[in-house]
């Protein structure tokens, strides 16, 4: 029970009438990196939005390290938990360096920091990392698509949390920069001991940089586990309607995606 | 992106405008007096000159300066809060949802003319709370916005035409409102201005950082642990303040606040904890400029400053709203 950092119970969420999660209960290990899989529409986004406070259960309960995430103050739950949204806008005029600097808002009090030292710090640990540091006079604007994923990032690291949520974080980049990114993630899942929840589209990805996969469909949780385990020709039968052939590679189950 | 070094420069610039400016202010009409007989009238020895200037021109360059900050201060922060460049409390209502309040407590009730500002107040928080509720669709479109700010503005608007002209525009308080004529303006009326501005602007300092962050997503500000909706309220009742008490002063004044933040963000940055002091100075350059353009263009007659205001922001909001698909920080 101690190696599960998110407890989900009985989750439901609608919006309006259109019911999207359905009575979903998970649990989440630490120190992994887990994917949520899934057809569009079958609520993962969703699911994403309540795992991070963005919206309101509309029944069941959601516990962050055994604590109803209800409960923890939207502050509170920053310095625990730090997300990467999938779609991202900043002032055309807004440099690198101060973006990233935001990531340590939920340190501050009243806009003033307690520690001005361990911002710095942080701020030049997660440049380094992400590999910003060279542009981070630049504005945000001027970086192409995989520069400027990596500045989000990096302003997430400056939250300096054991949890990191990530929407989508290769869609829009081209492959090397999706690889980058993806490297980045499981470097930081490695060595820095975050706990790594992603929603990933490429099935091939995610079975790749995953140690755990969930497979969502009409929201609920259709399968649970290993890659291997979990994704088999069946499961994206199920999943995505389409019939797929699998291969094994270096020991590993791929999908030819044609 | 701006240099620190333009930033400063155009700190610099500005003031020594505001100040030149303020020497020809003093000296336009028909008493003349010297920058020398100015300081020397005001602080070492009386004269005659320097004293009438001193009650009849000091309060209504004072209250353009401080005003005009106000409202260009309102106008940046109706911009963070609403994501929105083409946001101003003259366009949007909240100035003649204010101004139509302090109309009805000046008809009805002059003896409370000393909660005029309160009022003032309330009038234009509900003109916003109309503005946000109405134009609310799952999220504020810019230019939803604006349509449903111009017709809020102009139920205002009409609402506080008619009342002065049901009282037979025999107020002559309720008509300098209605007119936005600041030219029989008083140091007590300074004075209500004057507490109210610093309390506005000081807090809109306060709130600067929070503005900053309001410009990245929605979702991207709330996973920092900053409350949205708190944020944005609190961000609404500053700008809301500093609007109505401008206009309970003033009377309403419509592009100042979308101009002057405008100009403000080319000259230094988007990062309010610079563009609100600036927006504060450039602001009062701004109305007092227009102010005294209009006494010195028509002479001996008098345009009001919301008059110049309107003239030269008009055709300013249509370049703005033809250049809006950008959008506000993107």
């Amino acid at each position: 029970m101690d190696n599960d950092v998110f407890k989900v119970e009985n989750l439901s969420f609608a919006y309006g009438r259109h019911q999207v999660i359905r009575d979903l209960s998970l649990t989440l290990s630490k120190n992994r990196i887990t994917t949520i899989i899934g057809a569009n529409g079958c609520g993962k986004s969703t699911l994403f939005h309540l795992l991070t406070k963005n919206l309101q259960p509309e029944r069941g309960s959601i516990f962050v390290n055994g604590k109803n995430i209800r409960d923890i103050p939207l502050k509170d739950f920053a310095r625990e938990a730090a997300i990467v949204h999938q779609y991202n806008t900043a002032p055309v005029d807004l440099s690198v360096e101060k973006l990233i600097s935001y990531g340590r808002t939920p340190y501050h009090t009243m806009g003033i920091s307690k520690d001005s030292n361990e911002d710095e710090k942080k701020i030049r640990w997660a440049m380094e990392i992400t590999n910003t540091e060279k542009y981070k006079d630049k504005a945000v604007s001027q970086l192409s698509g995989g520069q400027k994923q990596r500045v989000w990032i990096a302003m997430a690291l400056a939250q300096d949390t054991k949890i990191l949520f990530l929407d989508e974080p290769t869609t829009y980049l081209d492959i090397r920069y999706q690889l980058q990114i993806l490297r980045l993630i499981r470097q930081l899942n490695r060595e820095y001991k975050i706990t790594i929840i992603m929603v990933l589209h490429d099935i091939n990805q995610s079975l790749y940089y995953s140690d755990e996969i969930i497979a969502m469909k009409e929201g609920r949780v259709l399968k649970q586990g290993k890659p291997e385990t979990v994704v088999t020709g069946e499961l994206i039968r199920s999943v995505y309607g389409v019939s797929l052939n699998m291969r094994e590679v270096d020991g590993k189950p791929f999908v030819l995606p044609v | 992106m701006v240099s620190t070094r333009k930033k400063i420069l155009a700190f610099a610039i500005t003031l020594a405008g505001l100040l030149v400016l303020f020497l020809l202010a003093v000296n336009t009409g028909s008493l003349k007096v010297t920058p020398g007989e100015l300081i020397r009238g005001l602080f070492v020895e009386y004269n005659e000159n320097v004293a009438a200037v001193y009650d009849l021109r000091f309060p209504r360059i004072f209250i353009a300066m401080f005003g005009g900050g106000a409202v260009a201060v309102s106008g940046v922060l109706l911009q963070a809060v609403m994501k929105n460049p083409l946001a101003d409390p003259g366009i949007i209502g909240i100035s003649s949802g204010a101004s139509f309040a302090a109309v009805i407590i000046t008809a009805f009730f002059p003896m409370l003319y000393f909660v005029t500002p309160l009022f003032a107040f309330l009038g234009g928080m509900a003109a916003c709370v109309l503005v946000y509720t109405l134009s609310w669709k799952g999220d504020l479109s810019p230019l939803r916005i604006i349509l449903v700010g111009v017709a809020v503005n102009a139920v205002f608007t009409g609402l506080m035409s008619a009342f002065n002209s049901a009282s037979g525009s025999s107020y002559s308080g309720v008509a300098s409102i209605v007119n936005a004529n600041i030219s029989m303006k008083t140091w007590e009326d300074f004075q209500t201005l004057l507490i109210y501005v610093v309390i506005g602007l000081g807090a809109s300092l306060f709130v600067s950082g929070q503005c900053n962050l309001l410009a990245l997503e929605d979702k991207t500000v709330r996973s920092l642990g900053i409350d949205v909706t708190k944020s944005r309220i609190l961000v609404s009742v500053i700008a809301v303040m500093l609007a109505s008490i401008a206009t309970a002063i003033m009377g309403p004044i419509s592009f100042l606040g979308l101009i002057v933040p405008h100009i403000a963000r080319l000259l230094v940055g988007s990062n309010h904890k610079v563009l609100i002091p600036y927006a504060i100075v450039l602001g009062a350059f701004s109305l007092l400029l227009a102010d005294t353009i209009g006494r010195t263009i028509a002479m001996p007659y008098e345009i009001s400053a919301s008059v110049i205001m309107s003239v030269a922001g008009g055709p300013f909001f249509i370049i703005l709203l033809r250049r809006s698909r950008k959008g506000y920080g993107q």
